[in-house]
């Protein structure tokens, strides 16, 4: 299996960070993830057999963390916070409207592999609630209506 | 006068004979009384030969979990168990009594047994013509025990595997 | 040794407790009998704390704390039991039981699990929740492991012992919080070693095993402690017993006490493989060969025959033309009587067995070096170990177990020699791959003249380091034999304190060498021509060494050998021999199945196990233990009463075979005067060792008692062997041995999931075989 070869300098560079081999685990898995889309039995053992690790070790790992999947997901993830701040800013409204737009629900991908819509925990964005993250970047103080238009324009970049 | 005294005492207690001599009769007549008990009448809490019975989907409720066996003190029950498969399913658990003997020749009837099941399966009916004149007979199988299936169940596939020759009579179901 | 570690005192329930530095308060508190309860602590795992159960008050510290973890320190003032303790507990159990389905009834741990006895213990059988439980349907991981997920209470121990104990690592735990499950290796099933610890260390019914499903329960079985059938290693085990229509059946397989050498360790073959006793190709009656085919006959027919038979071949041509072939599966005193019987009652030298090792050289190389032998004890105690040859994981499984616990929890060393890269390499300190035999002489050796020793300097480094270590074990395979344990020997010599350890393959394979199952070897490796206290005791020993297994079936084709008799073997299966030799031989054959060498055989006599009768055996370390009847079958007899009514029916006196009765109208010598040398010996040592004369002919302790007074090294405390102890034998002890020949050394070649012929009949056994991926399991990490 091949990885870029930014994930090769970014993977030798964070061996050297710790005095164990599997403490690199986690953010292996996420930069793989970044890269493929989504960890694939093909990256499992991969990494496994880089890090020394059984295959079951990095799967419990990956069982473990909710921003780490197994299956493939749209080219966006669109997550929208529903912790208490969010919550009593209207996250609900928020995910009925995305649920409804989207036509997935939870944990659900669109079929044309565009979009993908999950409700997470706290993302630390509470000041600007509710907030909502798409791949690496927020998404602050959203109604329906500027949703709406956040999905639109990703939407634009692909087309 | 120990003579008087004497008849007084006969005629107080033939008095008590005269007089329940018009009372109703509380003997029960049996085995010459009408129906299929012959007159025999018993208590509800009455403790005779023991009934396995079935759940409402005509299962059986013994999971075969030994605890009758284990409690009873007179060692007189004798089980096997076998699990349940798809195909063959006879109790509601993941495990049933393929062997379920109790041998009526040390049974006490304490009911120690039916106070120890867990899942109400092992129940004392009120048979008790067990009388006979080879022990061997007093060795009841599972198929002697348990209850009749119900009749609205007859047509069952899952249950009639669970019927076995020479069982309980059975109600025959409409149609059957 | 190290100086004795300093003690630490501290009180517990106002009881005084000395505990060595460094002791889990766990620990200490069991020393004066104070059990604290756990699920998640299990002695000699990695700590968890995960289950709670354990909380204690200490004093001075906020908060209850965890006995499990916790180290003593000085001083300490530790309370177990109290109210605030016990509601601790109390919701402890609730909260395991929110989601713990009640199927007790079902369940096949049901009366032996530890959440019902916490349970019980703490009253916590109400609860509060009302939520309703979640359901997960029950998997089948593999043909001997099913998971029941609402059950476990992610105790962990089951993942803990299968990595650190087993080093297989085939159990993780996905997910986390209220949703994490236990998962096997390959997602939706297991590719392990199947040997069951999980099921065992499991303390509630999460985990369960298929070969004792739902079978009975633990109360109506009886519990018979033995010894397995199986591998060398001579595991302590429990049976569980049940009554069925033709006896006794065995229906479960632990080591219920986790007494013995192995403790709490049993493998896929102790645990399951106990079930060829009940396999439907089981012999049930005597069968004699009438118009070609074998056709069953009655016990007294085919002693009858068997007896006329050999009787005729006596009469005619003497015992040369008789052999027999021994068993490396039966006790010690059926060995002794066999080959007792071979040489006093048909007066011949011709026996043998299958040789897995080269027991005669090594008791050769030891000779008079008392205590240069080590126990199964001291591989899991020794500070360093040498392994050559052989692998261990597949074909001694305690071994593997002992070393790998070893290193684990001892620190010891592990060297390991070998021409494949065995999975105890994971555990060596250094790997050394050799490539041919002769390496391992030159390694041993240490010969620096030779011309490719440039391309090995490795080698030297690490005999250095072994020449440095204390208290060495030294363990090989049957890859050494012959001279080459000589060079062994001289090489542990220059170790001080070093012991040696010879691996053979059967359960009783050490036991049928020192029993003297040898054409050439009397008990003890006595040479048969200097046959002097043997002589001295049954009067008759011939003194020309005999044919060995390979001579006996060439003597057939030429008709020199006329009759043979065969036990618990299958040399025609095994060095396949053309079923025309033997067609004018007469055969006679004890075993429990129709194998090759039956199916040949003019009579053929269903025999026992040795789950099925008492005796004893001697691992591959010498450790000589008891073997405890457990199951029963109405239709087969032990092969010492098969032995005995043989030699009964040629017209035998079986009293000069089995010493019964002896002593019991003995004179003491009294009358021929006690100087006259007269006196009956047996009794004198009877009377001496405070014993009772056996009654019985067929009771195997009375030739116990011959072994034990005649053969040296098995003088062991008969005390501890029958309450079920292992005895360390010395083969220093023993006579001087002598080389043999080395292509009469056949190793079993055994895995983990064959077993010879018991392992052919074994359903558990077959059915894992049959189950597993043809790819080999993961490559798991090497540091």
């Amino acid at each position: 299996m091949r990885f870029s070869d930014q994930f090769e300098q970014r993977f030798t560079e964070m061996l050297t960070h710790y005095p164990t081999k599997r403490s690199v685990l986690v953010p292996t898995l996420l930069y793989a993830q970044d890269e493929v889309g989504f960890l694939s039995e093909e990256v499992i053992a991969e990494i496994a057999s880089r890090l020394d690790l059984t295959e079951l070790d990095v799967r419990n790992v990956i069982s473990y963390y909710s921003m780490l999947t197994t299956k493939p997901r749209g080219k966006f993830n669109v997550q929208v916070c529903r912790n208490i701040s969010c919550l009593l800013r209207g996250a609900d409204e928020l995910i009925e409207h995305c649920e409804k737009k989207l036509g997935i629900g939870h944990k659900g991908t669109t079929p044309d592999g565009l979009f993908s819509f999950e409700h997470v925990e706290c993302i630390g964005a509470c000041s600007w609630a509710p907030a909502v993250q798409v791949n690496y970047d927020f998404h602050e103080n959203l109604t329906t209506e500027t949703m709406d238009r956040v999905l639109d324009e990703y939407r634009k970049k692909v087309q | 006068m120990p003579i008087l005294k004497n008849i007084a005492a006969i005629a107080k207690g033939m008095s008590i004979t005269f007089m329940e001599m018009f009372q109703p009769t509380t003997v029960e007549n049996y085995p010459d009384g009408p129906g299929p008990l012959r007159g025999a009448k018993f208590q509800e809490r009455y403790r005779g030969v023991h009934v396995l019975q079935r759940d409402e989907n005509g299962l059986e409720k013994c999971v075969a979990c030994f605890l009758c066996a284990a409690n009873c003190p007179a060692n007189c029950i004798y089980i096997e168990a076998a699990e349940n498969t798809a195909e063959n399913r006879i109790s509601g658990a993941e495990r049933y009594a393929k062997v379920y003997n109790i041998d009526y020749n040390r049974c006490i009837f304490c009911g120690y047994c039916v106070e120890a099941c867990p899942t109400d399966a092992i129940t004392h009916g009120h048979g008790f013509e067990i009388a006979t004149f080879n022990a061997t007979n007093l060795i009841y199988r599972k198929e002697q025990l348990l209850a009749a299936r119900p009749a609205h169940l007859g047509a069952n596939p899952v249950f009639n595997s669970a019927e076995v020759a020479g069982g309980a009579p059975a109600e025959v179901a409409p149609g059957e | 040794m190290a100086d004795a570690p300093k003690l630490v005192n501290i009180t517990v329930d106002g009881k005084p407790v000395a505990a060595p530095a460094g002791t889990l308060l766990i620990e200490a508190c069991k020393t004066v009998g104070i059990e604290v309860p756990s699920f998640c602590y299990y002695p000699n795992l990695s700590l968890q704390g995960a289950c709670r159960m354990c909380l204690v008050r200490v004093e001075k510290m906020p908060k209850l704390q965890t006995a499990c973890t916790t180290g003593i320190t000085e001083g300490m003032v530790v309370v177990t039991d109290s109210d605030e303790i016990r509601q601790a507990r109390k919701s402890m159990v609730e909260m395991l039981l929110g989601n713990h389905p009640l199927d007790c009834p079902v369940c096949d741990a049901g009366g032996e699990c530890e959440l019902q006895d916490m349970t019980f213990s703490y009253g916590a059988a109400e609860s509060k929740f009302i939520e309703l439980k979640q359901h997960r349907d029950e998997q089948q991981w593999s043909p001997v492991v099913y998971f029941d997920r609402p059950r476990c209470i992610l105790c962990y121990r089951c993942v803990r012992v299968c990595g650190e104990g087993m080093d297989v690592w085939a159990l993780g735990v996905d997910n986390r919080g209220a949703v994490s499950t236990i998962v096997p290796n390959k997602q939706d099933h297991l590719e392990c070693e199947e040997c069951g610890m999980c099921i065992d260390i499991c303390p509630v019914g999460a985990l369960t095993s298929g070969a004792y499903r739902y079978k009975t329960r633990p109360w109506e079985m009886k519990h018979v402690g033995t010894t397995c059938t199986h591998c060398a290693d001579g595991c302590k085990t429990t049976l569980g017993v049940r009554r069925s229509d033709t006896g006794m059946e065995i229906v479960r397989g632990d080591n219920r006490d986790k007494s013995g050498i192995n403790g709490d360790f049993l493998c896929i073959k102790g645990r399951y493989a106990f079930d060829f006793a009940n396999n439907e190709d089981r012999l049930t009656q005597p069968l004699i060969r009438k118009g070609g085919r074998l056709v069953p006959a009655t016990w007294e027919e085919a002693f009858e025959f068997v007896g006329r038979r050999f009787k005729e071949v006596l009469d005619r041509e003497g015992g040369r033309a008789i052999g027999v072939i021994g068993s490396t599966r039966t006790t010690n005193e059926e060995n002794y009587l066999l080959q007792k019987f071979a040489r006093v009652a048909l007066g011949t030298n011709n026996i043998d067995h299958h040789r897995t090792a080269d027991f005669p050289a090594f008791a050769a190389a030891l000779h008079g070096k008392s205590g240069a032998t080590a126990s199964m004890r001291d591989v899991y105690n020794a500070s360093a170990i040498l392994l050559i040859g052989n692998d261990p994981t597949e074909e001694h499984p305690l071994l593997a177990w002992q070393i790998r616990n070893n290193v684990r929890l001892h620190n010891a060393r592990l060297y390991v020699v070998n021409s494949r890269p065995i999975k105890l390499r994971r555990q060596a300190a250094s790997f050394t791959q050799v490539t041919s035999e002769t390496d391992f002489t030159e390694f041993l050796g240490g010969d620096e003249s030779l011309a490719s020793f440039a391309t090995r300097e490795g080698w030297n480094a690490v005999r250095d380091k072994l020449r440095a270590e204390q208290g060495l074990v030294i363990i090989f395979g049957s890859e050494i034999f012959g001279e080459d344990i000589q060079a062994l020997a001289r090489f542990a010599a220059s170790v001080p304190g070093a012991k040696l350890l010879c691996l053979g393959d059967y359960a009783n394979s050490r036991g049928a060498a020192d029993m003297g199952l040898y054409p050439d070897l009397l008990p003890g490796y006595f040479p048969v021509s200097g046959a002097g206290k043997f002589h001295q005791e049954w009067k008759i020993t011939p003194a020309a060494p005999g044919m060995n297994i390979g001579q006996m079936f060439e003597a057939t084709k030429t008709g020199q050998l006329k009759a043979l008799y065969v036990i618990g073997a299958n040399p025609v299966g095994r060095l396949n021999v053309n079923p025309s030799t033997l067609k004018n031989t007469f055969v006679v054959v004890q075993d429990m199945f129709l194998t090759e060498t039956a199916a040949l055989a003019d009579v053929v006599l269903p025999a026992a196990n040795a789950y099925e009768k008492a005796g004893t055996f001697t691992n591959t370390c010498g450790d000589i233990q008891i073997l405890k009847k457990a199951g029963e079958v109405t239709t087969a007899k032990p092969d010492f009463e098969m032995i005995v009514r043989i030699a009964d029916a040629i017209g035998f006196d079986v009293r000069k075979l089995v010493p019964f009765g002896h002593g019991v109208h003995a004179d003491m010598g009294q009358s021929r005067g006690a100087q006259s040398g007269e006196a009956d010996q047996h009794a004198v040592w009877l009377e001496a060792n405070g014993l009772e004369p056996k009654m019985s002919p067929f009771d195997p302790v009375a030739t116990l008692d011959e072994i034990q007074r005649l053969v040296p090294g098995y003088d062991v405390s008969r005390t501890e062997l029958l309450a079920g102890n292992d005895q360390h034998t010395s083969i220093a002890a023993m006579g001087p041995g002598t080389v043999q020949n080395p292509e009469l050394i056949v190793p079993a070649k055994n895995n983990l999931f064959s077993s010879g012929t018991l392992g052919r009949y074994s359903r558990t056994l077959n059915s894992v075989i049959e189950n597993k991926d043809p790819e080999p399991a993961d490559a798991v990490p090497t540091d």
